[in-house]
């Protein structure tokens, strides 16, 4: 015999969400860690059970003998690839945007430029740099050139595409309110450009670091004022593996800390009103 | 050769005629396509005029002739007034500004003084029911609440023509109904010259003091309805529904007569 009716109904409870900042920001913040411990711990491992020589791949414990040892002589190298990439990083934006904009406003500038902005952009950066170094000699001059070099493309072409996507009804509303072009450009198509501007900005980060450090392998200027790049090549060369990871570590932290920069900005700017910044469940 | 006009004739006071004027006007577009066969049609000055048709009638090609958006390949275009508002199918607001903002920006585009401008933009606020969301941004307001946004922006810049192209086609009926109704307080309070597009012959019938019923292929005016019971200034006045329900049924005949 079956028994019907007495099985439970099924009830989903949807219970109001706690505040729970904390337990959220453990969530964030240990499985990095925890993947990290792990991956130094299996790192030493391998080493030790393989005896791997040094030169080949420092141990951590190596690697944090080193950072006490020589960050002293980092610090200088460091922040001369901090300012040439950084500085490379703002005339990029600030020469994209108005590429861009003189792009959007006369399609003639579009036709004419844009396919030189490509150009520009498939450049392999490589083979350029050399140039540079013949140009303008070496020095920290050429390598924020070829990381704004680099940098531009991004940016202008983010730019130009937010640019040319304003809602054409908003357009056609500030032209019946007789808005001159320069109003309507800050006052609209900017302001609605901004999503693919920061885009632009933030692809723009890593590449400007990228190119100034490249630039410091061409220009191979030492004493200090040839950056991380010129740490990198020459720990290669006397085979001091130590200080090329450390070198190599410093130019990635150089470079999260300028995407950064561009993310919190981007979350504080468009807080408000973009998809893009806001909390997943509103 | 095919004579193409547009005159603006500045006129403070709506004028006892028509206050825009459409004579022989007729549109190809760039490409050949017919989008208009001449037309005659004039907007009483204070009235609420509907265009009805299906898609592809030139509904709204006529609306944006009569905002100057677009110039009319033969015939003219005479408006009496350049004191106009544009409202959209889509909210078309500044996602990036909060409500007081949007409601401004037409005015202020148009150089009205900020103490003026706040003045009316409230006043506007208050008549579409968003007090109390001036400070929200438009991402955080309902569908029905952006149109609204929409409306006080339209009437902020204090106009004497509202074109308006469908402009509830996107919500719900009962949202629709509800805008309808804000509609007629406007057209009440500022006797307003209307020129609203819509599909739908309910809401034609409810607004309209006349209902321009347009064919296709190309667009043309099919019958001009005048209706036996208008809205009126008195929000309470009974409208004789056996005589609208006369007046709805004709404006059906003449669309059927048009999809046939």
């Amino acid at each position: 015999m079956t028994v019907t009716g007495t099985a439970e109904p099924a009830v989903t409870e949807v219970r109001a969400a706690r505040p729970a900042r904390r337990k959220k920001l453990a969530l964030v913040v240990l499985p990095p860690v925890a993947a990290l411990v792990i991956g130094v711990a299996l790192w030493q491992l391998i080493i030790v059970i393989w005896s791997v020589p040094g030169y080949l791949m420092p141990s951590p414990l190596t690697m944090a003998r080193t950072v006490g040892d020589d960050m002293s002589t980092m610090w200088t190298p460091t922040w001369v690839t901090v300012r040439e990439s950084y500085l490379g990083f703002v005339i990029a934006g600030v020469a994209g945007v108005l590429c861009a904009v003189v792009m959007a406003r006369w399609r003639l500038f579009e036709r004419g430029l844009f396919p030189y902005l490509v150009i520009v952009q498939t450049l392999p950066i490589v083979a350029i740099a050399p140039l540079f170094v013949v140009w303008l000699g070496a020095g920290p001059l050429t390598n924020t050139l070829v990381g704004a070099m680099i940098a531009l493309f991004p940016v202008a072409a983010n730019t130009l595409s937010g640019l040319k996507s304003t809602d054409r009804n908003l357009v056609q509303l500030y032209a019946m309110a007789g808005a001159p072009p320069r109003v309507q450009l800050l006052s609209l198509r900017l302001p609605a450009a901004l999503p693919a501007i920061l885009t632009g900005l933030r692809v723009a980060a890593g590449a400007s670091v990228i190119g100034a450090i490249v630039g410091e392998f061409v220009a191979g200027v030492g004493g200090g004022q040839g950056g991380l790049g010129y740490v990198i090549t020459e720990s290669a060369v006397q085979l001091q593996t130590p200080q090329l990871f450390l070198a190599v570590l410093l130019a990635s932290v150089v470079s999260l800390v300028l995407f950064t920069a561009v993310v919190i900005v981007e979350r504080l700017l468009l807080r408000r009103w973009h998809e893009s910044a806001l909390p997943a469940d509103e | 050769m095919t004579h193409a006009d547009i005159s603006v004739r500045a006129a403070r006071q709506p004028a006892p005629g028509p206050l825009v004027e459409f004579t022989g006007t007729e549109k190809v577009f760039g490409n050949g396509f017919r989008a208009l066969a001449p037309i005659d049609l004039a907007l009483p000055a204070a009235e609420i005029t509907v265009l009805v048709g299906p898609s592809g009638c030139g509904k709204t090609t006529l609306l944006r002739m009569a905002a100057g958006l677009t110039a009319p390949t033969g015939g003219r275009v005479i408006r009496h007034t350049d004191r106009m508002s544009y409202v959209f199918q889509d909210p078309t607001l500044l996602a990036w500004r909060t409500v007081a903002a949007n409601v401004e920006l037409v005015a202020k585009l148009q150089k009205v003084p900020r103490e003026l401008r706040r003045e009316r933009a409230g006043k506007a606020i208050e008549m579409v029911g968003l007090t109390g969301f001036e400070k929200s941004y438009p991402r955080e307001l309902s569908g029905g609440m952006r149109m609204r946004v929409s409306l006080a922006r339209a009437v902020t810049s204090d106009p004497e023509l509202l074109l308006m192209d469908e402009p509830f086609a996107a919500l719900d009926e009962f949202t629709r109904d509800k805008m309808g109704s804000e509609l007629l307080h406007m057209w009440r309070s500022s006797r307003l010259t209307v020129m609203f597009i819509t599909h739908s012959i309910p809401e034609a019938v409810r607004l309209g003091h006349q209902v321009a019923v347009l064919g296709t292929r190309p667009g043309h005016l099919i019958e001009l309805v005048r209706s036996p019971s208008p809205p009126s200034l008195d929000p309470d006045a009974e409208r004789d529904e056996a005589a609208l329900h006369e007046f709805a049924l004709r404006t059906t005949g003449q669309l059927g007569g048009a999809r046939a």
